[in-house]
């Protein structure tokens, strides 16, 4: 499963989870309109640290990115 | 078998917290800078009983940066987290004006920051998994004056105030976070009080003598267990009634 796959599969299944209303999907989407508020980002990047095995936001200088898009992008480069 | 990770598990408090836990069915992850006898003792009788039932992981919580690793490789190794019991600490004593800026550093490296690092990785794990428990071990100290002791009471209020906060932060992920305050507890970290003052804080005490381990040991249990399931940001003393 592509990293950008995993990532959607965890937005949806923590928002059906947690009973909150997902935006539609896209790269532009700001994290903070996706309908998943700051603890359901953490459960998804606790979700992607065991299906992917990696955590890029564990690094002192690392900033957590404001669009989808950005946070695919940290996956991505993360795993390279 | 629910997993707890117990900080500081291979002596005084965190040794009688351990055995507790053990006892009462849980599998327990004591983590701490070197395996003590009492500990091995502990754990080869436990896992006679229950094999698998008690770990030691060697690691020095004053390395920061190396707590994110250590939660996935306890991850990895043993599955989810049930309860994480925050007790490792340092208790340096000593008049402030006198205390190196070092020792003041770490104190609250190991006291504060370390507890709170560790608590981040674990508790979104927690999340993920559907809930959990947190118990910080605090101190009255942290509530109540000692001549000496103005940085370690500077730590232990700070597990006070974080407990509160948390507990408020992840209650709607199901995770409880809760602190025991013990009083002074016969431990080596405490050996440095001499009998005098010892009777003299036994004297001052509603029940005329200190806690003893098992007695903290007991309100960690508690916290942790399934009749506890509505109690959270709440500090539980333990102190013989030394501060009532």
């Amino acid at each position: 499963m592509s990293v950008k796959v995993e990532i959607v599969t965890q937005f949806e299944e923590v928002a059906k989870q947690q009973e909150k209303t997902l935006a539609p999907l896209s790269d532009e989407l700001v994290l903070l309109d996706s309908g998943l508020d700051s603890l359901c980002l953490a459960i998804v990047v606790a979700r992607l640290e065991d299906k992917l095995g990696i955590d890029p936001f564990t690094a002192d200088d690392a900033e957590f990115p404001v669009t989808l898009g950005d946070f695919i992008r940290v996956y991505e480069d993360a795993r390279r | 078998m629910r997993n707890v990770v117990v900080t500081g598990g291979s002596r005084g408090l965190g040794l009688g917290i351990v055995r507790r836990l053990l006892a009462a069915g849980y599998r327990t992850i004591a983590i701490a800078r070197k395996e003590s006898n009492p500990l091995s003792l502990v754990m080869e009788a436990a896992n006679r009983e229950r094999p698998g039932s008690a770990r030691f992981v060697a690691f020095d919580l004053a390395e920061i940066g190396e707590i994110a690793r250590l939660v996935k490789a306890l991850r990895h190794d043993v599955g989810e987290i049930y309860g994480l019991v925050n007790n490792a600490a340092v208790g340096f004593d000593g008049v402030l004006a006198l205390m190196p800026t070092s020792q003041i550093e770490q104190l609250v490296r190991v006291n504060t920051l370390s507890p709170i690092v560790l608590t981040k990785y674990v508790v979104r794990t927690m999340m993920a998994d559907g809930g959990g428990r947190i118990v910080n071990v605090a101190s009255i100290i942290g509530f109540t004056g000692y001549s000496g002791l103005s940085v370690y009471g500077a730590t232990k209020a700070s597990m006070l105030g974080f407990t509160r906060s948390l507990a408020r932060e992840v209650g709607r992920m199901g995770v409880n976070v809760n602190a025991v305050a013990p009083g002074f507890v016969d431990t080596e970290m405490t050996q440095g009080l001499a009998d005098e003052q010892r009777q003299q804080i036994a004297r001052r005490s509603a029940l005329r003598r200190l806690p003893d381990v098992e007695d903290v040991a007991n309100a960690v249990e508690f916290l942790l267990g399934d009749n506890a399931r509505s109690i959270t940001g709440t500090v539980l003393t333990v102190d013989a009634g030394n501060t009532a």
